[in-house]
């Protein structure tokens, strides 16, 4: 059975049918061909398919497309104004937090959330803040390092 | 500022961060049909036959492929020992084919319109299986009477190698302390991010293309033309973003199976892209895993320190097919004896069949597994000696010109005692401006992540602290008499000045940052900014054979491939000539495989050589054990870009933590307990360790501008370290892992009775 939905996504608003079956990580992957969002366990696990509704980060493979319907989505194709790199973008390039980088799309978006709500987080509310996402590559030491230095730069243009 | 030796950014990391790089699953062509893999899902079988009648009656179904459609039924990245699709009627290719070796081996191919058709429909064949009787253990499958894993064989140990230096009798009665101890290390799952996955379609020259991650481009052509008996210039390997490998993409997953489904239908009439996504599931089972190892160590030493005697008996469990099990052993087989002189030397090592998912690459390749053993026994050695860890491996440790067991005099650029004694100076605090890197047992010092830590702060009692040294070698590039080769092409363009230079080369970027160390490499030596430096990788239509990203190879190969072909292209220049173009092969230097009765060889290229120094905290109430902290030293040789080269260090230690404390990879009875992310965990932010990485550069005499490579070597010493620390902690000596909280709990009480 489809559904009619009506959410936007990085802005753009759009009305589209969606399965019932179908999780949001498929409509935006499959529907929206917005592949940045990454599929890497289907379960709510690695944290690679993480994604903003309403502000909030959501494993995008364990909520239901339809559950998106009125709703806010941001995507890592969002984090970009411009094309201007948001500074969490470009401190992870800086730091040297990405290496594979299948990982990075749902790590920018988990700590893009954390600095939103907690403009100066001490490393454990960052660890905390990323607990969700795995990384195999990186041992996490330069993408904690990139949430630091994106809060500080962040802290630093608001004032 | 130059180009060698900054921490330029990843050439790939701006499309990293924007959601811009395409990984295998992200890429789609028009009119693309559905691939499932239809596993066996059983550890040891015979099919009798396949009825794939209902599959191919379901909605949406095009095609549903069997053994029967493979033309040569036989692959291995270097033993022929394994189906493409398991079943009865072939062509071609193995005699045994419908035999299953384990629940991974692939039976059958399903095509449909979706991917929820093509999984709907895999439900529906007919496989009519015959159970086999199934063996699990290593040892028990090199018992007599044991099933055969393979029925055309004696028995079930693939390859032995021996080595044999000195008396080894003599050393033991030389000896003033004998230390005998048996140590089992698990397997490891690579859990790359990214799970297997890719496309294939036929191109406008009528070649099949197939779009996939792996670690060698040309190695997956050959495989696959072979399987399909075509030429090679009749497949294109293509690789987009990987992500990950760590040795887990060496060998074939989609990439024959893809090509077959393509070019079959393309038979039909059917000119239509396939392409499948993996689950995470079906990566876990569907690939190889760290070879789980069993090894007993017998070493003695005089009273003042000295080696004297190394006997070992090494045994992995090569699961149901070669895949490089061949390989790791020969790296196994030194590994085991540690970076050490002794005149009596005696190894029996092998790697045995068994219906257990194979196993085979994964970071360190029998590096890890060697040195578990090589160095607890020098630690339990310094004990029984009562002599300092460390200077018991000073005191034995390689120098230039030492002879290997191999009874060959040891590649030149031998530094493992400076790094041993830098890794001293970083422990007493010398090279730390004075300050200790071990916080002080009275301090409170909570890990940064210790609110996380739940079950820890469950016992809220007593925590008990140790510190732990290991140290290990890696040999870098291909070994024991394989010959080693990586291919480059240079272009120069301009009128002038130079404008824009174009690497061409074939090293897949899995991640480890290769690309970014290529356009530094070149840079370096045309001498412009690496910003001016254009790639053309990964693609076996644009590139020729440079090797496969691994055993820490790429840097130390295409480095010199690319500074042999920019020097070669800058002296056209300077000839006048435009553009200017040159190609270089560079072949290292050669080894030689081991003699069967000794193992006499000059096995190993080169070597890197790493230390590291280990802080743990181990709560006796629970049994969880927290890493606190890793000193790595590594001679790097040179360090092209320090950030990818500690972005390496960080990464390797997490994962070999993952591997000594909490990686627990279960198959019982050939059957997969830990088959998702749920139930393998592997370390998350809060379980890693903080991580110093001091970095040596001593230059290799045949590394490209000094450097060796060195992604492999700091995952070697962590486990052995991070067991002495845990021993310094508690006082028990643990000989098996991962040091999950049960065994760690039981052993801790065993010891108190």
């Amino acid at each position: 059975m489809r559904h009619d939905i009506s959410f936007t996504v990085n802005g753009e608003p759009y009305n589209i049918a969606v399965e019932s079956h179908h999780n949001l990580l498929q409509v935006l992957r499959e529907q929206l061909v917005l592949t940045g969002t990454k599929n890497g366990c289907s379960e709510g696990e690695c944290g690679a398919c993480t994604v903003l509704l309403n502000g909030e980060p959501v494993n995008a493979c364990l909520v239901l497309g339809v559950e998106a319907d009125g709703h806010e989505i941001v995507t890592v194709e969002g984090l970009a104004t411009d094309g201007h790199l948001a500074p969490i973008q470009q401190t992870m390039i800086d730091a040297g937090g990405t290496q594979c980088g299948f990982c990075t799309p749902g790590v920018l978006i988990a700590a893009h959330a954390l600095l939103q709500r907690n403009p100066n987080p001490s490393e454990t509310d960052i660890r905390e803040g990323l607990v969700g996402n795995l990384c195999r590559c990186t041992g996490y030491t330069r993408i904690v390092d990139a949430v630091f230095e994106a809060a500080r730069l962040q802290r630093v243009s608001n004032q | 500022m130059r180009a060698v030796g900054s921490s330029i950014p990843r050439v790939d990391a701006r499309h990293k961060v924007t959601g811009e790089a395409l990984y295998p699953g992200d890429i789609d062509r028009p009119g693309q049909l559905w691939l499932r893999v239809v596993f066996a899902e059983r550890p040891h079988a015979r099919i009798r036959g396949i009825d794939t009648s209902a599959a191919m009656a379901a909605p949406g179904v095009v095609a549903v492929f069997t053994a029967a459609d493979v033309p040569n039924n036989v692959y291995g990245l270097n033993t022929l020992d394994q189906p493409v699709l398991c079943g009865p009627g072939a062509p071609r290719g193995m005699a045994d084919a419908d035999i299953v070796r384990f629940v991974g081996d692939q039976v059958a191919l399903v095509v449909a319109e979706t991917e929820t058709q093509a999984n709907s429909a895999a439900r529906l064949l007919q496989i009519d299986f015959e159970d086999l009787p199934v063996v699990s253990d290593p040892l028990a499958a090199m018992q007599p009477g044991s099933p055969l894993v393979h029925g055309y064989r004696d028995n079930n140990v693939l390859l032995e190698y021996h080595v044999r230096t000195g008396d080894v009798e003599a050393g033991f009665a030389r000896a003033d302390v004998v230390v005998e101890h048996t140590y089992r290390t698990g397997a490891q799952e690579h859990a790359y991010l990214q799970p297997e996955a890719g496309l294939s379609y036929i191109d406008a020259l009528g070649r099949i293309v197939v779009v996939v991650a792996g670690q060698w481009v040309h190695e997956d052509r050959q495989q696959i033309a072979h399987a399909l008996g075509l030429p090679e210039d009749q497949v294109v390997v293509r690789y987009p973003a990987i992500g990950g490998a760590f040795g887990g993409r060496e060998d074939m997953s989609v990439q024959i199976v893809l090509a077959l489904a393509a070019w079959r239908l393309k038979q039909r009439g059917i000119d239509r892209p396939v392409k499948t996504i993996w689950s995470r599931r079906e990566s876990i089972i569907g690939h190889h895993k760290r070879h789980p190892s069993v090894v007993s160590a017998k070493w003695g030493a005089t009273r003042d320190g000295k080696l004297v005697a190394q006997q070992v008996d090494f045994t992995s469990d090569c699961g149901a097919y070669a895949y490089t099990s061949t390989k790791v052993l020969g790296n196994a087989t030194l590994a085991c004896l540690g970076p050490y002189v002794c005149d009596n030397v005696h190894v029996d090592a092998r790697t045995v069949y068994t219906n257990n998912v194979p196993g085979g690459a994964y970071r360190g390749f029998g590096g890890p597994q060697g040195h578990f053993a090589a160095e607890l026994q020098m630690d339990r050695l310094a004990e029984a000696l009562g002599m300092d860890p460390l200077e018991l491996r000073l005191r034995n440790a390689w120098h230039e010109g030492s002879l290997m067991a191999t009874r060959s005099v040891l590649p030149a650029g031998v530094t493992i005692v400076p790094v041993l004694e830098r890794l001293a100076a970083e422990i007493s605090g010398s090279e730390n401006g004075g300050q200790s890197p071990r916080p002080s047992p009275q301090s409170p010092v909570p890990s940064p992540h210790a609110p996380f830590l739940t079950s820890l702060d469950a016992s809220a009692g007593r925590r008990l602290r140790g510190t732990g040294i290991a140290c290990c070698f890696k040999n870098v590039g291909f070994s024991l008499g394989y010959r080693d080769v990586c291919n480059a092409t240079v272009e120069l363009y301009g009128t002038g000045e130079i404008e824009r230079v174009v690497v061409r080369h074939a090293a897949a970027e899995v991640g480890q940052g290769t690309h970014t160390v290529m356009a530094q490499v070149a840079a370096e030596v045309v001498g412009v900014p690496p910003e001016q430096v254009e790639l053309i990788v990964q693609d076996t239509a644009e590139t020729e054979n440079s090797g496969s990203v691994s055993a820490s190879r790429m840097t130390f190969m295409a480095g010199n491939a690319i500074k042999g072909a920019a020097e070669q292209a800058l002296a056209r220049w300077q000839d006048e000539e435009r553009p200017a173009i040159a190609h270089f092969e560079y072949v290292p230097r050669a080894t030689t495989p081991y003699d069967k009765l000794t193992g006499q060889s000059d096995p190993n290229i080169t070597h890197g050589y790493c230390a590291q120094a280990v802080e743990v905290e181990v709560d006796p109430d629970t049994g969880h054990v927290h890493v606190l902290q890793v000193i790595s030293v590594n001679d790097v040789g040179r360090a092209i870009n320090p950030q990818q080269v500690e972005g390496q260090i960080e990464g390797a230690v997490a994962q070999s933590v993952g591997w000594t404390t909490h990686e627990n990879f279960v198959q019982r009875d050939g059957r997969v307990l830990t088959d998702q992310l749920s139930t393998y965990l592997i370390p998350t932010v809060v379980d890693v360790a903080n991580v110093k990485s001091v970095i040596l550069e001593i230059p290799d005499p045949q590394g490209p501008l000094g450097a060796r490579g060195m992604a492999e070597m700091p995952f070697i010493p962590t486990a052995p370290a991070i067991v002495a620390a845990v021993h310094d902690a508690t006082g028990v000596w643990f000989d098996e892992i991962p040091l999950t909280p049960e065994r760690v709990w039981r052993g801790l009480r065993a010891a108190a009775r």
